[in-house]
């Protein structure tokens, strides 16, 4: 039973970090309607950020997460303004690949300055853990779960109360009208966007004390991701944040029960299941194949 | 007017690719298309023969193999627009099926290479069985979980495939055995794969699957009225591609002679495979080569010069090359240039002939006697939601007749006309046809109500945008007829027909909306329907071109086909149908000759509300 509770905390745990990265790409199909797989060379790209941020100036990462969530929000503004934004009249299959190629050149970007070796930051005091009634909890993770939960009380009171978040709900809801009613549909998918890839700056912070960094760290952490949205029904940052807990449950579970090397055979399963006969994803929030 | 209107127009300006049963093979290659093609394409063999390079040739043998990779991906993602992202599951099972099979039973290559194909299309079937109902990204996504999914698998039973440590392939030379110490015999295989590829490829673009596939991409509503099995046609290109892609995948693996997971299902070349195609020209028959050609010798030869320092160096340029294109030739190269170099092709010598136009077999005659009941709606039902949008509507359509549908906006019409060509299954009630063997059917899906006889337009035009209109007319033209040519010769005589013969070679998507009516006419014609469904075509419609389709529609008539027509516009549909029902708010209310029912309290109420009838003192 202990086993089992202290599985459960380490998937919820797990759980968050997936949320964090997953909001981010939810809100950035929810409001652009583009899937955006260099989603996870974001991460990769925030990542190394915190490594040399630490390695040349000795700043702790999440002392470095404002700064990273900074220059993330300036790439992902960039990216909506200058590559999805001249392509969003275009046929699907080019946006798909616009992203796609993004990802591909940004990966081996990182392997043409880094190397494939791996890069950690030194031991720090995240990686220690704490026993909590007799379970033991990984320090780092909790941070991340303390912020997994505020990030989305902050993006849900962003939305819900100010002027800009009712305006990205209206382009979100209907770009045509909100465009007839005076919002600006165009700054708000790069501003839209921008806050999308500063959710995974923020998760790149809290991230790098935990795993090193690789060139291809964000396609590992990005099929997961897109697990969640599509388990939370896509569209919804609520949603996501639930299905990132289950796939920590999956995860965490299913790595004791079944084998560690088939824990992501397990959750890609799920992904193909709910893909094909639940689209509206596991709470019905969304409309995955319309 | 009249439908037999067969004159072959003595200006058959259109040159389009040859067809099955068309000339001889050596006038074939007296054509400018076909030497140049096969002058470029035995250059991939001449180089590096000619250069005796070992490193040449291993960069020739990479074109090769990424140019049959992609050309059969492309089979899949450009012709059917269903993006794989991840391919390499059918080049993995390509190379382990053929690597275990020489492995356990010392089985040869070449029948490994036969036995990956039939596996690969086997998965590849079970694949898009349930994935082709995803939309765009979503497909793609799920491509990717399988590939996950499988290369996690292989890793994980490793006392089958070895696991990440790998499985290196038995060492037996000769030509049995697909594996040789002068790499030159690499390169003829390999070359030969491609010819294959290109082969299969260039024949579906030119036949009924190719057209079909294309209509699908576009608009699979359209694809489906014309009686396309939209799941059907997507399944075979996706087991097509498979089945090449593992041939491919069985020689690759033994040229590397070592297989491990990470290498044959790699998620990288799955997307790199889908890149070189992007970057030619989804879709079209050389692009996917032409992608490949030119970007592998960049990456090769970088990786030749620099060794080891220039690790990623061919992947950023890939990554970028792609978004450039995307950015600013979407076409890829072979959709933005094609035309342009087919253009100064066809002026080499024996170029610009075009081709005689065939005559149209002879329009089947619609038998049955006139008067019988061809259709028959009883007690429909459908709800959205707490909206019963029809309501216990039944109906019969007389062979030979013309029946007029009227009724307010939003009453209804269109949603009756949904459950008569299957695109909408009712709650309740039937829909039976009378099929031509004599008996009555209750057909399930678009497609077999297509089959059966029905031919719908749509009241929103729904035109493959980037077809002609004779290529438009073509995919119609198909349900009945399996060649080329008799598809084509059929779709020139509807376009005369309908009055769309000097529009043939526009691209549909620029016609005007009365154009567009025309064209969602003549596609449906060209299904030869016994039945016709007529939503709204006299809408934008010019008074004289109204007249005209007035004309036509009493010729369609005559030559038997039955009709049921919605139509806004009075004058011309009660000049045109024998009987009309009348619909209001889902219900049937009122049914008979056209002057009676119009004297009706009930339809005039229904158009023009109570206070006009009181006002009228009726």
């Amino acid at each position: 039973m202990d086993v089992l509770i202290q599985l459960v905390l380490n998937g919820i745990l797990l759980g968050s970090m997936y949320a964090i990265i997953s909001v981010g790409l939810t809100l950035i199909f929810g409001i652009v309607r583009v899937v955006n797989f260099a989603h996870g060379e974001f991460l990769m790209v925030g990542m190394y950020a915190a490594y040399l941020l630490a390695a040349k100036f000795g700043l702790h990462p999440y002392a470095a997460a404002v700064p990273i969530v900074i220059l993330l929000f300036a790439i992902g503004a960039a990216v909506q303004r200058f590559l999805i934004q001249p392509l969003l009249g275009a046929e699907e299959h080019i946006q798909i690949f616009a992203t796609v190629g993004l990802s591909t050149a940004l990966v081996n970007l990182a392997l043409l300055v880094f190397g494939a070796d791996l890069y950690s930051i030194p031991p720090s005091a995240a990686q220690g853990s704490v026993m909590v009634g007799g379970f033991s909890l990984v320090k780092g993770q909790l941070v991340m779960f303390v912020c997994a939960l505020a990030l989305v009380a902050g993006l849900h009171l962003f939305m819900q109360s100010t002027a800009l978040g009712r305006a990205i709900r209206a382009t979100a809801q209907n770009r045509n009208a909100a465009l007839l009613m005076g919002v600006k549909v165009d700054q708000i998918y790069v501003i839209a966007f921008g806050i999308g890839a500063g959710c995974v700056g923020l998760a790149a912070a809290l991230v790098m004390p935990l795993y090193p960094v690789t060139p291809t760290i964000g396609t590992y952490f990005v099929l997961t991701a897109f697990v969640v949205v599509v388990l939370g029904g896509m569209r919804s940052m609520y949603g996501a944040f639930f299905g990132a807990m289950i796939i920590g449950l999956v995860d965490s579970l299913s790595g004791y029960y079944i084998a560690p090397d088939l824990k992501e055979v397990v959750y890609f399963a799920l992904f193909l299941a709910i893909l094909i006969f639940k689209p509206t994803g596991l709470f019905g929030l969304g409309r995955g194949t319309e | 007017m009249s439908l037999q209107d067969s004159s072959p127009a003595s200006t058959a300006g259109k040159s389009s690719p040859a067809a099955s049963g068309g000339p001889s093979l050596l006038a074939r290659l007296a054509n400018p298309r076909v030497y140049c093609a096969l002058l470029a394409l035995s250059l991939l063999v001449i180089i590096p023969a000619w250069s005796g390079s070992t490193f040449v040739i291993h960069v020739f043998v990479t074109i090769c193999v990424f140019g049959a990779l992609a050309t059969a991906w492309n089979i899949l993602g450009g012709y059917a627009g269903q993006l794989s992202l991840g391919h390499t599951v059918f080049y993995g099972i390509g190379g382990y099926t053929a690597a275990l099979l020489l492995d356990s039973f010392g089985l040869s290559p070449w029948i490994g290479m036969i036995g990956g194909a039939a596996l690969a299309a086997l998965v590849s079937v079970g694949i898009g069985y349930p994935c082709f109902r995803l939309r765009g990204p979503f497909f793609s996504l799920a491509t990717i979980a399988f590939l996950e999914v499988v290369r996690l698998l292989a890793i994980h039973f490793n006392g089958l495939t070895g696991g990440s440590a790998g499985l290196v392939v038995p060492l037996q030379i000769g030509w049995p055995w697909m594996i040789f110490r002068e790499k030159i015999n690499y390169l003829y295989i390999a070359f030969g794969l491609l010819l294959l590829s290109l082969a299969v490829s260039y024949a579906i673009r030119n036949s009924r699957l190719g057209y079909a596939l294309t209509a699908v991409r576009e608009r699979d509503s359209a694809a489906q009225a014309a009686g396309i099995n939209i799941n059907g046609v997507k399944l075979w290109a996706i087991a097509i591609s498979a089945a090449l892609t593992a041939t491919v995948g069985t020689f690759h693996a033994m040229y590397m002679t070592f297989l491990e997971p990470a290498t044959l299902f790699s998620l990288a070349t799955a997307i790199e495979i889908a890149m070189f195609a992007l970057i030619g020209g989804l879709g079209t028959v050389a692009g996917p080569l032409l992608g490949t050609v030119l970007v592998v010798p960049l990456a090769e030869l970088a990786r030749g010069w620099l060794g080891a320092s220039a690790n990623g160096l061919h992947g950023f340029v890939y990554g970028t090359v792609l978004v450039v294109i995307t950015l600013t030739l979407p076409g890829g190269l072979v959709g933005t240039f094609g035309p342009f170099v087919t253009r100064l092709i066809d002026r080499l010598p024996g170029g610009g002939r075009t081709r005689p136009e065939t005559v149209a077999p002879a329009a089947k005659l619609v038998g049955g006697t006139v008067g019988e009941p061809v259709l028959k709606a009883t007690n429909l039902v459908k709800r959205f939601g707490g909206l019963v949008a029809t309501d216990n509507v039944s109906l019969t359509l007389k062979r030979g007749e013309i029946l007029g549908v009227i009724g307010p906006n939003g009453a209804g019409k269109t949603t009756v006309f949904a459950q008569l060509s299957g695109f909408l299954a009712p709650n309740a009630g039937t829909v039976e046809l009378l099929g031509q063997d004599g008996k009555w059917h209750q057909p399930k899906t678009p497609d077999a109500f297509a089959r059966l006889g029905i031919g719908r337009t749509f009241q929103i035009v729904q035109p493959f945008g980037k077809l002609t209109v004779l290529e438009n007319i073509m995919i119609g033209a198909f349900l009945r007829h399996r060649s080329v040519d008799d598809a084509r010769a059929v779709a020139l005589r509807v376009a005369r027909t309908v009055g769309l013969y000097e529009l043939k070679d526009v691209e549909a998507g620029t016609l005007p909306i009365g154009g567009l009516k025309r064209l969602e006419v003549a596609r449906t014609l060209a299904t030869e329907p016994t039945i016709l469904l007529l939503d709204e075509v006299m809408a934008g419609q010019s008074q004289s071109d109204t007249l005209k389709m007035v004309e036509l529609v009493r010729a369609i008539r005559d030559s038997g086909v039955s009709v049921i027509a919605i139509e806004h516009n009075m004058q011309a549909i009660m000049s045109l149908s024998d009987r009309i029902v009348v619909i209001d708010s889902g219900k049937v209310i009122a049914e008979g000759a056209p002057e009676t029912v119009v004297r009706e309290r009930r339809v005039i109420e229904a158009y023009l509300g109570e206070d006009f009838v009181h006002a009228q003192g009726l």
